[in-house]
């Protein structure tokens, strides 16, 4: 016992070397800041005082040299190192749940470059996305990543989960948009990918760490893509009669132009949150399109669109509604708008191709209803490709067990039952919040066979297994 | 031990990741400790008896500059600040605040201000209609900022007095230990000795205190008889009056807004038409107005100096990013911050001394 308590100031004066004293918590009360991230579970740990999944160190790197060393005293001693962002992930990715060290990249929010003449921006990996966006701003840009997360989400959490922004049919996942990455790997060397993300020079190695969830490195610095400032940004609303229509209809769209947001409620979203929002009283599937660019390019779109949600059904509703979510869309997130505790929820973010999109709602929907009386099923489609669409299903129970223990059985079997419905119909288990703890269990059964291939690359990047245990089924 | 109304706005916080993006110590520091929520978390465990309000959380609610851009931030009206002080008063209350803190306190009881310097006084005429209150840290700190204000009121013809014994206002010691009695008790004193100089109007230097007197004392029940004008917004009517002119510099400056005077306040314009009316051509940085980023309080820098001057670094980084090489504030409290931290190629000026040289 006291030989472990020794260790343990010997490697807190290492941790502290490398990155100062002042950079290095070790304090009860700070630990618990980092117990809880936006995943349910942790949240009702700390509502119902359950022990939080806390770190023995905390250490705050100011760049990639000194995660490097970090990252060799971590493999020396074998201990796990959890990387943190903004703890905004709903997946519980960030959580330390082996203990050990959490890295928080906040230090690291250094503006590196923004070259006008290729139209990039270079930053540090832990600087808040809204910041990245503001250095674009300045300059007349925009990185269109515009996600819901974008004042607390980082650069590198965005990277490590895959995540979008409302803007993604027209501008990309941040996998579209990332060109450029720096990694610190687990045995702390630091590479880089290639200058520029299309080549013949064999696999992409962004699109290995991307999505990788601090499994088998540290991002620590990005290259994003840079876009003008759209001359006009206009709105539409439609109200469709079913979804089947309105899945049609978005189809069609992506296929003849692009729009930047295009989101469609299914009927019991529509005659819920959005009847709260935009004042729509009606039953039906809504649908709010913006289309951007150059105002004449935007102007001829904007027949289009209404050609094709017309050829579909859809009830033209003109420009108000749309601009109505705009101006709203960030007050969703707020206490008192957003779903919290006590409730139970989760959002199962699928994906799947437009010939089993319908399919996979109704089989989630129909799942989760069945067999769990009292939880409500709702969703919208709000991230569009030429190929399929993401169903943002959410679910929701008002009056969970109170019982912690009982209430992670029920949460856990309402998420089995309806990522398997989503699976067992061609859906892919997640589009955009990534895998984290919550969905670690059913990556296996995602990928099959396949699955050897990440856990090659974990075993040979990673043999001490000290990077994020237990997260992405790794 | 939370007031009712903070437990339901730290309740609010502890799951919200929302304002985070503006909290000029948590992007400095990078400590997901310094966020609203985590402060919000914190104390809402303590309050459901799963964690305890220890020396080190106590720590972490010293580490806020009650800035209020979360606050300002906030779509459903929650309040950071609200609970941060509340904090601070347990923390006194169960003696585990700080050693600098306490160092501090100790000051302000042994000398009124967060110095434990004797204040200096400033030359007095009797029986004037406008009274100037300094305050600690012009006085202390930043005296030039006090002394070219001074001689545009005497180039406007304004006849003024100081006090001698100029009483604190509250609001250094509000925030360091909460709105508590004794807060109270020294707003009452300085509505006393305000009363007592048989001023109409008051003239106040430093926003932090002319916040306290315009926001809280009413809530306290004090009302001092003289007007509360801030210095900015008295020397912008002397102009619109034609009683002090001001010649064109062509110069061009960012200008900043210190926290209080931009939320507390929401007093944008007067030193924005101050500068346009001495040819002062305004960069603004990009977080301005209510949405300005705080370089840190005289308080905050007298018990945490080392994250202080990351605070004063994050505002200088804004503000280089600007077309602008000159620095402009009307604030002692930034005065004394900025001025640790002036990047080469840049000046700081308050806007007192810019606007003398207008006069020249
Ligand atoms: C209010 C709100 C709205 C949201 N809206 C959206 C949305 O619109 N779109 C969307 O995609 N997501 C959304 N999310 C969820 C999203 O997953 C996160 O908000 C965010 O992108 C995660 O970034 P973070 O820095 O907070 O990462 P964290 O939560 O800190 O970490 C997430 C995962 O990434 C890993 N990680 C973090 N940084 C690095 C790094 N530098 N290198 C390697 N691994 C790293 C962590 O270990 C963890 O596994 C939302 C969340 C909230 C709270
Ligand atoms: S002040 Fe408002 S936005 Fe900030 S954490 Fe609290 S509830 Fe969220
Ligand atoms: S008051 Fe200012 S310093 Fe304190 S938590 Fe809010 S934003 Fe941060």
């Amino acid at each position: 016992m006291q030989a472990k308590a020794f260790m343990r100031d010997m490697i807190l004066s290492e941790l502290e070397d490398i990155v100062g004293v002042e950079n290095v918590s070790t304090g009860d009360s700070e630990m618990l800041a980092y117990g809880v991230d936006y995943f349910w579970i942790g949240r009702m740990w700390a509502d119902r005082g359950q022990k939080l999944p806390v770190p023995e160190f905390v250490v705050r790197p100011k760049s990639a040299e000194e995660i490097s060393r970090l990252l060799k005293v971590a493999n020396y001693y074998k201990i796990p190192v959890h990387t943190w962002g903004g703890g905004s992930g709903s997946q519980g990715g960030a959580l330390a749940m082996a203990g050990g060290i959490t890295l928080d990249t906040k230090r690291m929010n250094k503006l590196i470059e923004i070259d006008e003449k290729s139209r990039t921006i270079t930053a540090e990996a832990g600087m808040v996305f809204q910041q990245l966006e503001w250095y674009a701003n300045e300059r007349g840009y925009s990185c269109m990543h515009i996600p819901s997360c974008l004042t607390c989400g980082t650069v590198g959490g965005a990277l490590a989960h895959r995540g979008i922004g409302i803007m993604s049919s027209k501008y990309g996942k941040i996998d579209d948009q990332c060109l450029q990455m720096e990694i610190v790997l687990p045995n702390g060397d630091i590479i880089e990918t290639l200058p520029v993300p299309k080549h013949a020079a064999g696999p992409d190695l962004n699109q290995i760490f991307i999505g990788s969830e601090g499994t088998l490195g540290i991002i620590t610095k990005a290259t994003f893509k840079l876009f003008e400032q759209p001359e006009s940004r206009q709105f539409r609303a439609f109200m469709f009669p079913n979804l089947t229509e309105g899945l049609a209809a978005g189809r069609d769209i992506m296929q003849k132009i692009k729009p930047s947001i295009m989101r469609l409620y299914d009927e019991a979203e529509t005659t819920s949150i959005i009847k709260k929002i935009i004042d729509v009283e009606e039953k039906g599937n809504f649908m709010n399109v913006a289309l951007e660019g150059i105002r004449r390019i935007v102007d001829i779109e904007m027949e289009i669109l209404c050609e094709i949600c017309e050829k579909h059904g859809g009830r033209d509703m003109g420009s108000e509604y749309g601009e109505r979510w705009y101006d709203n869309r960030i007050t969703f997130f707020y206490p008192g708008h957003i779903m919290d505790i006590p409730q139970m929820f989760g959002t199962m973010d699928t994906v799947s191709d437009y010939k089993n999109a319908e399919k996979i709602y109704w089989a989630m929907k129909n799942a989760i209803e069945s067999n769990f009386p009292g939880v409500r099923f709702i969703a919208h489609c709000s991230h569009w490709y030429e190929w399929g669409t993401m169903i943002y299903d959410r679910f929701i129970l008002d009056t969970p067990p109170q019982d912690p223990d009982e209430a992670i059985r029920l949460h856990n079997q309402i998420w089995n039952t309806g990522v398997r419905a989503a699976m067992a119909n061609g859906g892919v288990i997640n589009d955009h919040h990534g895998i984290g703890l919550k969905l670690s269990r059913l990556m296996k059964e995602q990928y099959g066979p396949a699955m050897q291939v990440f856990e090659g690359l974990k075993k040979s990047l990673d043999p001490n297994g000290i990077m994020n245990p237990y997260k992405l089924g790794l | 031990m939370l007031s009712q109304i903070a437990q339901k706005h730290a309740d609010a916080c502890r799951f919200c990741w929302m304002c985070r993006h503006l909290c000029p110590v948590g992007l400095q520091t990078g400590k997901e400790a310094n966020t609203p929520r985590a402060k919000g978390l914190q104390l809402s465990l303590t309050q459901r008896g799963s964690a305890s309000f220890d020396a080190n959380m106590a720590e972490g609610m010293y580490e806020c500059l009650l800035c209020d851009a979360c606050t300002n931030d906030c779509v459903t009206g929650f309040e950071p600040p609200l609970y941060i002080r509340e904090a601070r008063t347990q923390a006194m209350v169960e003696d585990i605040a700080p050693a600098p803190v306490v160092q501090v306190l100790d000051n302000i009881e042994r000398t009124g201000n967060i110095y434990g310097e004797e204040k200096p006084t400033f030359p007095s005429k009797d029986n004037a209609e406008v009274l100037l209150y300094v305050g600690e840290v012009a006085a202390c700190r930043v005296p030039q900022l006090a002394e070219a204000y001074m001689r545009l009121l005497d180039k406007a013809g304004i006849s003024y007095m100081t006090l001698e014994q100029e009483p604190p206002s509250g609001a250094m010691l509000g925030d360091l230990i909460g709105f508590t009695q004794e807060v109270q008790d020294q707003g009452a004193a300085c509505v006393k000795a305000l009363d007592a100089s048989g001023a109409d109007t008051v003239i106040v230097l430093d926003s932090y205190d002319a916040a306290v007197m315009r926001q809280r004392w009413p809530e306290w029940g004090l009302s001092a008889k003289a007007q509360i004008i801030t210095a900015t917004a008295f020397l912008d009517q002397l102009v619109q009056e034609g009683k002090l002119k001001l010649r064109s510099l062509n110069q061009t400056a960012t200008y900043h807004d210190d926290s209080r005077a931009a939320r507390t306040l929401q007093e944008f314009e007067p030193p924005r038409a101050l500068l346009a009316a001495a040819g002062i051509a305004l960069s603004e940085m990009f977080l301005h107005r209510d949405l300005a980023k705080c370089c840190g309080s005289s308080l905050a820098n007298a018990y945490m100096p080392q994250i202080t001057l990351l605070t004063a670094q994050g505002r200088w980084h804004d503000a280089l990013r600007t077309q602008a090489q000159l620095l402009v504030t009307t604030c002692p409290q930034s005065m004394e911050l900025l001025g640790r931290a002036v990047p080469q190629d840049m000046e700081l000026i308050d806007l007192y001394t810019l606007l003398e040289r207008a006069c020249e």
